[in-house]
């Protein structure tokens, strides 16, 4: 057989399949439409996030950033195929990692975003399950940019932080503290002038959720002291 | 057997409940409430507090009258201390204080989210789901993990009831916003035809509605015709139900939950359910949503998680209940929830 096609997982928004083809591996990533959504909508949704996902994917990988390397492209059939990495999500494994193999990746990561911000992309869902960490070859890899885009506002930097921060906090709320310093850690290496800024942001947007009391007292105190 | 009376007074509604344990169950004896509708604009702090100063006695003694009991009977009273409009939450706390207090019956603080999301569980018959709570003060998806709710992601700016309120009301279609049991944008949205390219953000679990309120808004400036109103509705409609669901599927995935649940005041929504159901039966996952009269703001639900929370030794004296504008859900701490 020259070539045959596994359905590897279903996604929230696009069915995953592995594809090979004379002994080469390759991943093609189909977006499905949702029953749930209006006709004219979905046919717009997909074509769109097809696109900047490739768009996306073509920037970071030529910029030497851990990413499969989109090989084919068809937005009207929503269908993108990409190189095979190897790796488990980090969501299913963190468990299983110990401390110190969790702050290097935390660490690497970090880097990695810092960089990827640094070309004005931001990812736009970037939880644990989005990253794929192979322990045969130690390395991570960043996948699922269906959100992602281009922007020169730190708030879309700020706001993947903050994705990632809360994913940690609540899938591993005991790794979370080590796991955020060393993401900073390498962030500022990666992202180099002015990432406090973006820390700052970070910061932020926490406290601009719903009834955060910290909000509240600032105010008060800024009032109490004027 | 315990009877335990609950306040809720978070915001537009002054709710009176009573549930009741026995040896068969939790029952719900009463819920009684009134709402404060106003004549325009959206909802002014002082007036629905006046509104429910006037109100109290009678529905207190209605919930009363409707159990059969009098309020010597009554085991504890719960009352809803936040979060929520400050005059408003004053108004049932300074009841519930002086229940408490006159009558000697212990005093039970509750989140009013906790008390959405609980409810919600009770009728549905749910363990362990994920929670898409959706109302005009709240947008959010969370799961309990570690004797809490966690909130998985969220709106970054407005909430989904906010939304559409805000926009019936700028474009002069309410108040009243629900007639019928149907948001004035839904029945506009039945004369759309045509589909606008509106803002859809979502970012990972979380999203954000304040760009497509300030491009729906600015396209209504433009229109010439009634049936142009209804394109923006539909429009608006379908593009912020299917962000709150694309995240509902998102966080379904990421959990792996077999329990889809739904509260707030938007779970009365036939369109947003249908869309929800359609989505957790992709996954095979059991969908149920919150019947009208306990998915909106209601007394029952403060009494019903106070009930639970009373049965695990959490009250508080009435001079320390002190109202909580501000009090997130995932601050709570719950003992009965599984980890």
């Amino acid at each position: 057989m020259a070539s045959r096609l596994i359905l590897l997982s279903e996604g929230a928004e696009a069915k995953i399949y592995l594809l090979e083809v004379f002994n080469t591996k390759l991943i093609v990533k189909h977006r499905i439409s949702k029953p749930y959504r209006h006709p004219l909508f979905d046919k717009l949704f997909r074509e769109r996030r097809t696109k900047t996902e490739a768009r996306v994917l073509s920037k970071l990988y030529s910029s030497n950033l851990p990413v499969p390397a989109p090989l084919f492209v068809d937005p009207f059939n929503s269908i993108i195929i990409m190189e095979y990495v190897p790796g488990k999500k980090l969501s299913d494994v963190i468990y299983q990692l110990n401390k110190d193999v969790v702050n290097s990746i935390a660490y690497r990561l970090g880097k990695y975003v810092g960089k990827m911000h640094r070309l004005n992309i931001y990812h736009g869902d970037l939880t644990l399950a989005n990253i794929l960490y192979s322990k045969n070859i130690g390395r991570i890899f960043l996948i699922d940019f269906g959100l992602a885009g281009y922007s020169t506002d730190i708030e879309e930097y700020a706001i993947d932080i903050h994705l990632i921060e809360r994913s940690i906090n609540a899938l591993a709320p005991e790794l979370s503290k080590s796991f955020v310093e060393s993401f900073w850690q390498g962030y500022m290496e990666g992202y180099g002038e002015n990432a406090h800024e973006i820390k700052n942001r970070v910061h932020e947007i926490k406290l601009r959720g719903r009834y955060v009391e910290e909000r509240l007292k600032k105010r008060l105190e800024h009032e109490r002291y004027r | 057997m315990t009877i335990v009376l609950g306040i809720e007074s978070t915001s537009h509604t002054f709710g009176v409940g009573i549930v009741q344990r026995n040896y068969y169950g939790i029952r719900i004896l009463a819920n009684e409430c009134s709402k404060y509708i106003p004549v325009r604009g959206g909802i002014h702090p002082r007036e629905a507090s006046l509104h429910h100063a006037r109100e109290a006695p009678r529905v207190l003694k209605s919930a009363l009258d409707k159990a059969g009991i009098s309020i010597k009977d009554v085991d504890a009273i719960a009352v809803a201390l936040g979060p929520g409009l400050g005059p408003c939450l004053r108004v049932g706390a300074t009841l519930a204080r002086f229940l408490s207090s006159y009558y000697s019956k212990p005093l039970i603080p509750v989140n009013h989210a906790v008390a959405h999301i609980e409810i919600g569980k009770f009728v549905a018959g749910f363990t362990d789901p994920l929670v898409i709570y959706v109302s005009g003060g709240n947008t959010l998806v969370a799961i309990q993990r570690k004797k809490r709710y966690r909130i998985l992601g969220e709106t970054l700016d407005i909430p989904l009831g906010n939304l559409l309120d805000t926009f019936a009301r700028e474009v002069g279609l309410a108040p009243p916003y629900v007639v019928n049991g149907k948001h004035q944008v839904d029945i506009c949205s039945e004369r759309g035809q045509n589909f606008i390219d509106l803002p859809y953000t979502v970012k990972g679990i979380d999203l954000s509605f304040s760009g497509l309120l300030t491009a729906s808004l600015k396209y209504a400036e433009k229109i010439k015709a009634r049936q142009e109103l209804g394109d923006i509705c539909l429009s608006l409609r379908e593009t912020a139900f299917d962000m709150i669901v694309e995240v509902a599927e998102r966080a379904l995935l990421l959990t792996g939950k077999k329990e889809v649940l739904l509260v707030g005041g938007v779970a009365s929504n036939n369109v947003l359910r249908q869309k929800l159901e359609t989505m957790a039966a992709l996954h095979g996952a059991r969908y149920e949503g919150t019947p009208p009269e306990v998915s909106g703001d209601n007394g029952a639900m403060i009494a019903y998680t106070g009930l639970l929370l009373y049965e695990h030794g959490t009250t508080i004296e009435p001079e320390k209940a002190f109202i909580k504008q501000r009090w997130r859900l995932d601050e709570v701490e719950l003992p009965w929830l599984l980890d």
